[in-house]
């Protein structure tokens, strides 16, 4: 060995030593309590390919440490108050876990005195989730737009990606919305996202063929807003609204956003053709789903009937009847609630049967949206908030899962929060249920995932981890519409952008 | 190999102005002429002149504007925000900038930081193109552009989508003239190597800063390299292909800029809306482009020696020419718009709380002031308990801001945040605050009214959230620390006694659905002088004054006597008085004002001799010209009647806010 090679050997070791793993302390003093940690992964059940779940210990400390006890053996963390996991070893931790658990001890020094806290909890579930993620990342804005980004996130490590971002489009004078990313059965290679305003259109990826279509016909009340991609036929179910906001002078919810009018039409993506699945006079219909088997729409309606329209004279004024409709409608929008419905659906003839109640949220003066079904069609999920159909901005606002073979409701308490929640989503395996929720700091929302076991019982749900503990505290955006996925998208921004520059395609209606 | 750098190193001159062997000879033939010495001083004394110029026009006359300008930054010492930067080509610029803008909370320190700044690049400047001293005023004029931009930016300081651009762009062409000198020192082969590699680096680092570097060094090369080894035309035309498909190939990496936008990457272009401002963009275009006369005045190896006959009177007509020049322009973009400094002073001491301060601000107002002013005058007042009697000593009439531009303001970009916090309404605070972070970026000011108002709104998640953000700051962590006490002990909010009128005012409204359209003045006016509150004397009072300003009888009458009787035993306000008394006089089957004890001197008297006054004047104007001019009438009794409500209810008319 050459006195080179010495001098760096002891210089590597050095490193290591002055630089190595954090260790448990000899002595402490024990505080019977869990440690506050954020994001709070206390007790959650967790996948065993979900990316390393690194917290912040929210004690009054100078450092933290946290032991990870988990079969087979031990691993200590702690990088100032940041418990920051190794992510090789964290797969090795995972690997000799799933199915049991992993303790964690967490100890803090404040002054040189060391604390230790009650131990946690961190349940390695025998199921995988889907390895992708993708969401709009927005500002929680009232009216104002600017740069907007759908991204995917590789929830097996911290990877992320821009799916699309308007600002590749963009200009000032004519900004470009960008919303609703949906994708059929868990898949990419059959996808649709909205432009509205400069390039407006719906962009939709069908096998290798990009389009970007124009939805709206004269018949139509809206070009096509919420989304659902039948499972295996090329068609979608939107709905078409008309939408608009208010806000509120004092309660902390800032926004009532409200449909003044909504129906639901079928696309065929093959043919370009747009038919009406629901109009009915004084319903809002809104937020269509299949369930897995393709052979029901779900969605929501709401009861409502104008009073004040009667008195316009001059119906055919459309302007006039719409601004006394949004007029009553912000005076009466507490009494705009929504049930869940559904209707059959026949695949060889692409007809629907009538429809159905499913659950009654009125009954209980609530408001039911974003109806979800499980991929085994026993449970649906949905948003329960106390009027309308945006509970994002309902603090009350929780998810609410119905078992539709019993009838009975599931109890959902542990993903819930006093704050808001909605969105919820399936895994495509059904034991993992993803949801926005706002209950970090009222305005910001963020994606929480419950664990949802055979039994049907909902497991404490936890943050969707991210490799900086502080992350979501800094982070000054939503994450809007999470929604899972088997695989990234392919096709890249640019080429979106590309597309999104060209003119749409007319969609026809037909009656 | 290593000749060969020892031969280029030679043949990089070091300029003449700081040989340590000064060669002073004398023309005894003429005596128009500049010595040796005299020479070696000249870019000393233009960078002395220029500095005394950047002091008098950043520190002297617009602290103000900079401490807005770090105010309406932010900096985040976290990976995620350099990678947010980076996200765009000339991304490290804008880190590198909103790290420095938040220098300007002390605009002394921040102003010396940017002078500083200038005078290196006017140094390194000449080092890299090797100007002849006896040219080295040229210099002055990418400094001077880069001077004018930042104290012409005027109301734009509220509109800036480039994070950074009080430093940014300074720092852009620094790195660019710095590039020329470093690339000079290499060897043939290193240098079309290095050009590659810094086209592309440069490029995600400074963006159009080394497009334009890229060039300059080609034109260096081309005037400059005497004995060039590698072909002559491989080395510039390779920079020039190189400068043109550098956005082209880096603009696959970036998923938020359009391609046509590639060359201009990290080159601040304002605008908002359908405004954009050309004239804000010619100081960074002159900057960046006046690198390009340089090689015809550098120094070519030649000894410069003195400056005598053609020479001298070129050099000396070129240096009165760019100083003279200089000094024009600076005067002449300064934005120097008292109502503009007025507001800036007065937005600040509106946030300190300094209630007095505003109204001396106000006091000095000689012409009409912003609507802005004259709403954070109405919030002084009502904080100091003088609505009712000094609401209309000052100014009331308002004018648009001014614009040297298309620029249109309006104070829902501005100051509408402060406004509606002051005024209770902290939903709206919240709104408008985060609708301009959407649009121009979250900043410091934002954030503050967004603790604030969630702080009034008991929403302390929330609040620590900000908090959080803010304590990372460099200058504002105390103020977010003071703040964190509280959201760790939400009881002891009665001990923050800034946040007592606008709890009072918030908690007393009630709750509706409703929106501004944009327009907060006369949002305000229609929703406080259409309440009616008996729980709240601040915002009882609120709503009378605003019953006032909407001149508004029927609304006045029920706030009136609600007031009296609130206040039982407490002299009723001049104002108020005034008002009684006017609107008894017109409108006397209304209400019975006889009883009323009114003050003689200062309501009866005043209200006689007002209605002697303008009968007087209105009959003369009459017998003179056969009409009438209110307007005029009204200006001549201003001076003796401005400060009542009579001469407000008759004279203060055609206001329009923005």
């Amino acid at each position: 060995m050459t006195r080179h090679n010495i001098i760096c050997a002891v210089a590597t070791a050095f490193v290591m030593i002055s630089c190595g793993q954090p260790s448990v302390p000899d002595s402490y003093s024990k505080k019977d309590a869990e440690p506050h940690i954020f994001p709070d992964y206390t007790n959650v059940t967790i996948p065993s390919n979900i990316a390393p779940v690194n917290f912040t210990v929210q004690e009054d400390a100078s450092e933290a440490v946290a032991r990870f006890t988990y079969p087979g053996g031990e691993k200590v963390y702690g990088e100032k108050n940041n418990i920051m996991i190794d992510e090789d070893e964290w797969k090795d931790i995972l690997a000799a876990a799933k199915g049991k658990d992993i303790k964690v001890d967490v100890f803090t020094a404040k002054n040189g005195k060391w604390t230790s806290y009650k131990t946690f909890t961190i349940s390695v579930a025998e199921e995988d989730i889907d390895p992708y993620v993708s969401y709009r990342l927005i500002q929680p804005s009232y009216v104002a737009y600017e740069s907007l980004y759908i991204e995917q996130r590789n929830i097996t490590n911290y990877e992320n990606d821009d799916i699309y971002s308007n600002m590749l489009v963009q200009t000032e004078q004519d900004g470009q919305c960008i919303n609703c990313h949906s994708y059929q059965n868990y898949k990419t290679d059959h996808m649709l996202f909205h432009m509205r305003q400069s390039y407006g259109g719906t962009m939709i990826v069908n096998g290798d063929k990009i389009e970007k279509v124009d939805l709206k016909t004269e018949e139509t009340i809206s070009a096509g807003v919420y989304p659902a991609w039948h499972p295996t036929l090329n068609i979608i179910a939107f709905s078409t609204n008309k939408t608009g906001q208010s806000f509120h002078t004092k309660d902390v919810a800032k926004i009532e956003v409200q449909d003044t009018e909504s129906d639901l039409i079928l696309y065929d993506v093959d043919k370009n053709e747009v038919s009406y699945i629901e109009n009915a006079e004084d319903e809002l219909e809104i937020f269509p789903t299949w369930s897995a088997d393709g052979k029901t729409l779900y969605f929501c309606s709401a009861n409502f009937h104008y009073y004040g329209t009667s008195s316009v004279s001059d119906t055919t004024n459309l302007d006039t009847v719409r601004v006394k409709k949004e007029t009553e409608m912000i005076q009466r929008y507490k009494e705009c609630k929504y049930d869940v419905y559904k209707k059959s659906f026949n695949p060889d003839t692409r007809t629907f049967g009538k429809r159905e109640l499913v659950y009654s949220a009125t009954q209980n003066d609530k408001s039911a949206t974003l109806p979800r079904v499980s991929p085994d069609g026993r449970y649906i999920a949905f948003a329960e908030g106390n009027w309308g159909c945006f509970h994002i901005w309902h603090p009350e606002a929780d998810i609410r899962i119905i078992d539709l073979k019993t009838g009975e409701m599931v109890d959902t308490k542990a993903m819930n929060s006093e704050r808001a929640e909605s969105y919820p989503v399936w895994s495509s395996n059904g034991r993992w249920l993803m949801c926005e929720s706002r209950r970090d700091d009222g305005n910001y929302t963020r994606p929480y995932i419950a664990y949802f076991d055979k039994k049907g019982k909902v497991h404490k749900a936890f943050e969707l981890p991210q490799k900086n503990p502080n992350f979501y505290t800094y982070q000054l955006r939503s994450f809007n519409r999470p929604e899972f996925m088997k695989e990234p998208v392919k096709v890249t921004p640019h080429e979106f952008a590309s597309v999104a520059k060209t003119e749409a395609k007319k969609a026809i209606f037909k009656k | 190999m290593t000749n060969k750098k020892t031969n280029n190193l030679n043949q990089t001159k070091k300029p003449s102005f700081v040989s340590p062997k000064p060669d002073i000879r004398k023309s005894p033939g003429s005596s128009l002429r500049l010595g040796e010495k005299t020479v070696r001083l000249l870019p000393y004394l233009y960078i002395i002149m220029f500095v005394a110029l950047a002091v008098n026009y950043l520190i002297l006359q617009n602290t103000d504007m900079l401490y807005m300008a770090q105010s309406h930054n932010l900096f985040q010492e976290t990976p995620e925000y350099l990678h947010d930067c980076m996200k765009q080509p000339g991304g490290l610029l804008t880190w590198a900038g909103t790290y420095l803008t938040q220098y300007f909370y002390i605009p002394t320190v921040g102003a010396g930081m940017l002078i500083a700044l200038w005078v290196l690049t006017f140094f390194v400047t000449i080092y890299a193109f090797r100007i002849k001293n006896a040219w080295s005023v040229l210099i002055v004029i990418p400094v001077i552009s880069l001077l004018c931009s930042t104290i012409a930016t005027g109301y734009w300081v509220y509109y800036m989508k480039c994070p950074g651009y009080w430093f940014a762009p300074s720092l852009g062409f620094l790195t660019a003239v710095l590039s020329v000198l470093l690339t000079r020192v290499m060897s043939e082969k290193v240098k079309l190597a290095w050009i590659l590699v810094w086209s592309i680096a440069g490029y995600i680092m400074i963006g159009y800063f080394a497009l334009m570097s890229v060039l300059y060094i080609c034109l260096d090369y081309v005037i400059n390299e005497k004995d060039k080894r590698m072909n002559a035309y491989v080395l510039p035309l390779t920079a020039v292909v190189i400068s043109v498909i550098t956005p082209l190939l880096c603009y696959r990496l970036y998923n938020n800029m359009r391609l046509e936008d590639a060359w201009l990457a990290a080159f601040p272009i304002l605008s908002s809306g359908s405004d954009v401002s050309y004239m804000l963009e010619i100081p960074f275009a002159v900057t960046t482009v006046t690198p390009f006369l340089f090689v015809f005045f550098c120094d070519k190896a030649e000894k410069e020696t003195e400056i005598k006959g053609k020479k001298f009177w070129l050099v000396a007509l070129t240096t009165i020419a760019v100083i003279s020049g200089s000094v024009y322009i600076t005067d002449k973009v300064n934005f120097d718009d008292d109502n503009f400094h007025h507001e800036l002073r007065m937005y600040r001491a509106v946030e300190d709380n300094e209630w007095n301060d505003v109204l001396q601000e106000m006091g000095e107002i000689k012409d009409d002031a912003t609507r802005v002013m004259v709403l954070f005058k109405n919030i002084a007042l009502l904080n100091t308990g003088h609505m009712g009697d000094r609401l209309f000593a000052y100014n009331n009439m308002g004018k648009m801001p001014y614009s040297f531009d298309s620029l249109k303001v309006h104070m829902v970009q501005t100051a509408a945040s402060l406004i509606y916090y002051n005024h209770g309404k902290t939903n709206f605070a919240y709104r408008w605050a985060i609708e301009n972070s959407v649009e121009f970026g979250y900043n410091i000011d934002n954030l503050k009214t967004l603790v604030r108002s969630s702080i009034v709104n008991e929403e302390w998640d929330a609040a620590k959230k900000y908090l959080s953000i803010l304590k990372e700051t460099k200058f504002h962590k105390e103020w977010a620390a003071k703040y964190d006490n509280l959201i760790k002990n939400p009881k002891t909010i009665g001990e923050y006694h800034e946040f007592d009128i606008v709890r009072e005012l918030r908690n007393n409204m009630g709750s509706v659905l409703d929106g501004d359209n944009g327009m907060p003045e006369m949002y305000l006016l229609n929703y406080f002088s259409n309440t009616m509150n008996k729980d709240s004397k601040v915002l009882q009072e609120l709503t009378l004054a605003y019953a006032l300003i909407q001149k508004d009888i029927q609304l006045f009458w029920p706030r009136f006597f609600l007031y009296a009787q609130m206040h039982k035993g407490d002299a009723m306000p001049r104002h108020y008085q005034e008002a009684a008394y006017l609107y008894g006089k017109l409108e006397p089957f209304n209400v019975d004002i006889s009883g009323m004890p009114f003050d003689k001197q200062n309501v009866i008297d005043r209200y006689n001799s007002f209605q002697d006054m303008s009968q007087q004047l209105l009959n003369e104007q009459r017998q003179r010209t056969g009409t009438i001019d209110s307007k005029k009438v009204g200006e001549a009794m201003k001076p003796l009647f401005g400060d009542t409500f009579y001469w407000f209810y008759f004279f203060c008319r055609d206001i329009k806010s923005n």
